[in-house]
């Protein structure tokens, strides 16, 4: 074809190159000679490649080149009019695999995978950081002393002082005495088994004998005989099995350890019924289960899935 | 072909479309304008209640008109606290309370209000019928009166529900002292704060403080029977001798404790005056 | 001057006072959807009744506005979250305005909410074609309740935390899912310190967001479908008539037309 107008250069990405390496040495001169250096590199190469390209007619004529053409085995009848539209697939090119399904499905299938990618760990951190790590910290209380025998004290802490008051937690706790040289507490958590309230010690408290340990402990003693809910009215005698009302199960309860003469208030549990009292009580005890939900006996079935620790 | 009854829908909003472009008015001004009036009553409206709050309360501890700015700080090892939900929700709060009994406690909390909510998502598709004037729509109309009816009902159950809490009734017994008439009397006075913080008026009412729960009777005038100090003393620490199941036994607050309530009932004779 | 140049003259004014519009349509064509929606025909005997709908969505916006507002102040912390709250209503100049408005915007608009759905469900209007109206509009009623349960904790006083555990609680109640519901929306086996930030999040913006995308739903469908005459207004729009309906080929009246020119 005739060349009309001025033979413009074809179309280039060295002087992007170019301009980058000029942008390093710029920057290079304000922040490190080294980069600096980097981008007289990188400029030095692309201008060459560029004055190479630019001067490429100069130097050498230009090919003839034919133009591109491709026979086309379509038949007579469906060969188009026109020179320049897109040639037309015979029924055997179809069949075989065409190439814009390919695409197709590679697009959705990148997209999907990205989309995987993207929003897989985020649900998962949406929804794991409260499954994950669940255990409650081991708390010092005070020394067993403390703790009269025989009597129930309230006893309120911060389970991770370093989280502050939402911490706070607080347990009925009676020092049982001894059971064969093992001192023996009967521990149970202050928060209905039905949905959460807190739940009342049914006797006097005695508050003006409030006893403060260390800067986050405080006994109460108290003599319940038995604990009541409030809310709807559950009832718990002093081993926190129900005695009447809502509540499923008997109160949560937590294990204890002594340390040094401390008593040491460990992980939580659930139980559904104790038999027997104070030191002799004999516990069955079950995974800590949220509040209104059976642990034993048929509505237990509904749930048939521990939460994991 | 679409079946009759598609047919006749789609002819009906044919029609409607048909009127409306018809007989219509156009939404600007004439509906526009009713609704900006609504608007101005609704923004009205909640800024009056925030006034009346607000100039009613006076600090954190008083409830004027409309309850106070806040409560205390959140305390998550109280043993003196009863929960509430905002009032939007007291009609499940209160269903909570008829469904009292440990194996249809699952049913209070989420059964009925998801079959409900699912009934209610559901609705165009129970009912069908293009018929939209009430009086030809008797379940419909029936079955709105009765949830108006229930969730109203329950709603004000919710809202006047009350419980007793120790330290509060405690304050009471002056004026119990007062009106039955045993101020006098050391043993029953002693008698009166025990009853009032353990936990007896979570089932029982007394004077009109408490909970009526179980089926336990009010005891403003138990002492009326004349069954004596003994009686009631042997009863409070095992009522299942008496026939009593639904109460527990209460013989751990100890004699010289149990002596004192004792008194106190028998001293409760109805209200003098 | 004469009466023509005049007139000239007022519509050279009004061409260069309405510039802007057309400046802005011809690029967009947002104007004329505005036109569209305020000028669209609406039957001729609505009422009151129909305002509900727009009172619903002034009292959301009213929560809308007053939160993010409200959000510049409030501090998501187990340790100053009270405090924040009692800088806002004492010490901050209308703060107690701002936030009473918030508070009471939201009984504000659950109620309208219910009286919306009544005045729904007694015109009828939940039926064909605004079959899927309705649903979103249910979906719209539970989101704002659990947009007011989430905002229920904010504050972070007795009546907010305590409300909270048995509302969590109600959740765990639930059977097989129940227990990781609850410690899931806890954030842990109790709630802790992560369980007032996620509340909030949810509060600010995840539950605004679907309730501002099912708003704008809910929207098109009513422009798009129509409001309902009164049932029993003598005049309702798309009422039976006495004489007989031409025979039709079942398409006629689709909310989508089908194709033009249909079949016959």
């Amino acid at each position: 074809m005739s060349d009309q107008g001025p033979h413009l250069p074809a179309p280039s990405l060295w002087p992007i190159g170019f301009a980058a390496g000029i942008a390093c040495i710029l920057i290079g001169l304000v922040i490190s000679v080294l980069v600096a250096v980097v981008g007289f590199g990188i400029a030095l190469v692309f201008g060459f490649l560029w004055l190479r390209d630019v001067t490429r007619p100069v130097r050498t004529p230009a090919p003839e080149v034919e133009p591109e053409s491709r026979p086309s085995r379509a038949t007579e009848a469906t060969a188009p009019a026109e020179g320049d539209a897109m040639p037309v697939m015979s029924e055997e090119e179809i069949a075989t695999y065409p190439r814009s399904t390919f695409i197709s499905i590679a697009t959705l299938g990148l997209g999907g995978v990205i989309g995987g990618i993207i929003t897989v760990p985020v649900l998962g951190f949406a929804v794991l950081p409260s499954f994950t790590n669940q255990h409650e910290p081991n708390v010092e209380l005070g020394p067993i002393e403390d703790f009269p025998e025989g009597d129930f004290v309230i006893a309120t802490f911060l389970e991770d002082p370093k989280i502050g008051e939402v911490s706070r937690r607080t347990m009925f706790i009676r020092n049982n005495g001894q059971l064969e040289g093992q001192p023996s507490f009967t521990v149970l958590y202050s928060r209905c088994a039905h949905l959460g309230c807190p739940v009342q010690p049914n006797g006097p408290v005695f508050d003006d004998e409030k006893k403060t340990i260390g800067d986050h402990v405080e006994l109460t003693p108290t003599k319940p005989a038995g604990f009541g809910c409030p809310c709807h009215g559950g009832q718990y005698d002093t081993e926190g099995n129900r005695t009447a009302g809502p509540p499923v199960r008997a109160l949560d309860r937590a294990e204890f350890s002594i340390r040094n003469g401390k008593l040491v208030i460990g992980s939580f549990y659930s139980v559904a019924k104790v038999e027997g009292t104070g030191e002799r009580a004999r516990i069955q005890k079950y995974g800590r289960m949220p509040p209104g939900v059976h642990v034993d006996g048929p509505e237990a079935w509904l749930y048939p899935l521990e939460v994991p620790r | 072909m679409a079946s009759r009854r598609i047919i006749e829908r789609r002819a009906q909003h044919k029609r409607y479309k048909e009127d409306v472009d018809r007989n219509g008015k156009p939404f600007f001004p004439h509906a526009m304008f009713h609704d900006t009036v609504m608007s101005l009553v609704v923004v009205s409206v909640i800024v009056g209640l925030t006034c009346v709050w607000y100039f009613t309360a006076e600090g954190s501890e008083d409830a004027g008109l409309l309850g106070p700015y806040y409560t205390e700080e959140a305390d998550p090892g109280t043993t003196n606290f009863v929960p509430r939900p905002d009032w939007y929700f007291y009609f499940l709060f209160y269903l909570l309370r008829v469904f009292k009994w440990p194996d249809t406690v699952v049913l209070g909390t989420v059964g009925v209000p998801n079959i409900l909510l699912g009934i209610l998502i559901a609705l165009p598709f129970i009912d069908v019928r293009r018929e939209r004037r009430l009086s030809r729509r008797p379940v419909a109309l029936v079955s709105a009166i009765i949830v108006v009816l229930a969730m109203g009902t329950l709603t004000y159950k919710g809202a006047t529900a009350k419980e007793s809490l120790g330290s509060e009734t405690l304050a009471a017994v002056p004026d119990w002292s007062q009106r039955e008439g045993f101020a006098a009397n050391q043993e029953a006075v002693a008698g009166a704060k025990l009853f009032a913080v353990a936990g007896c008026l979570q089932c029982h009412t007394y004077l009109g403080t408490g909970s009526s729960n179980l089926g336990a009777p009010d005891l403003s005038d138990i002492g009326a029977t004349n069954k004596g100090v003994d009686y009631f003393q042997r009863y409070v620490a095992n009522p299942a001798e008496f026939g009593n199941t639904a109460m527990p036994p209460f013989a751990s607050l100890g004699e010289e404790n149990l002596h004192q309530i004792a008194v106190f009932l028998d001293a409760s004779k109805g209200p003098k005056g | 001057m004469s009466p023509q140049a005049k007139s000239a003259r007022r519509a050279q004014l009004e061409a260069a006072a309405l510039y802007p519009l057309e400046w802005l349509e011809e690029r967009s064509g947002l104007v004329g959807g505005v036109k569209y929606f305020l000028f669209r025909k609406v039957p001729r005997d609505t009422g009151w009744f129909h305002t509900l709908g727009s009172a619903t969505l002034t009292a959301f916006l009213v929560q809308a506005i007053t939160g993010v507002i409200l959000a510049m102040y409030y501090k998501p912390d187990p340790n100053s979250a009270y405090e924040s709250i009692q800088h806002i209503t004492n010490d901050l100049t209308l703060g107690w305005l701002v936030r009473g408005m918030h508070r009471w915007g939201a009984s504000v608009f659950i109620i309208l909410m219910f009286f919306h759905m009544a005045r729904v469900f007694l015109f009828g209007a939940y039926k064909y074609p605004r079959e899927l109206n309705w649903i979103i509009g249910v979906l719209l009623l539970a989101m704002g309740m659990l947009e007011g349960f989430t905002g229920y904790l904010l504050p972070w006083d007795q009546t907010a935390y305590w409300a909270t555990v048995v509302g969590i609680n109600l959740n765990g109640t639930a059977p097989i899912i129940g227990p990781f519901l609850a410690q899931f929306l806890a954030g842990g086996t109790e709630i802790g310190a992560d369980t007032l930030s996620k509340f909030y999040a949810l509060h600010m913006l995840a539950i605004p967001g679907a309730i501002f995308a099912l708003i704008g739903l809910h929207l098109y469908l009513v422009i798009r479908l129509g409001v309902t005459s009164p049932p029993w207004s003598p005049d309702a729009a798309g009422r039976e008539r006495p004489e007989a309906a031409a025979p039709t080929n079942g398409r006629e009246g689709l909310v989508r037309p089908g194709r033009r020119g249909g079949s016959e």
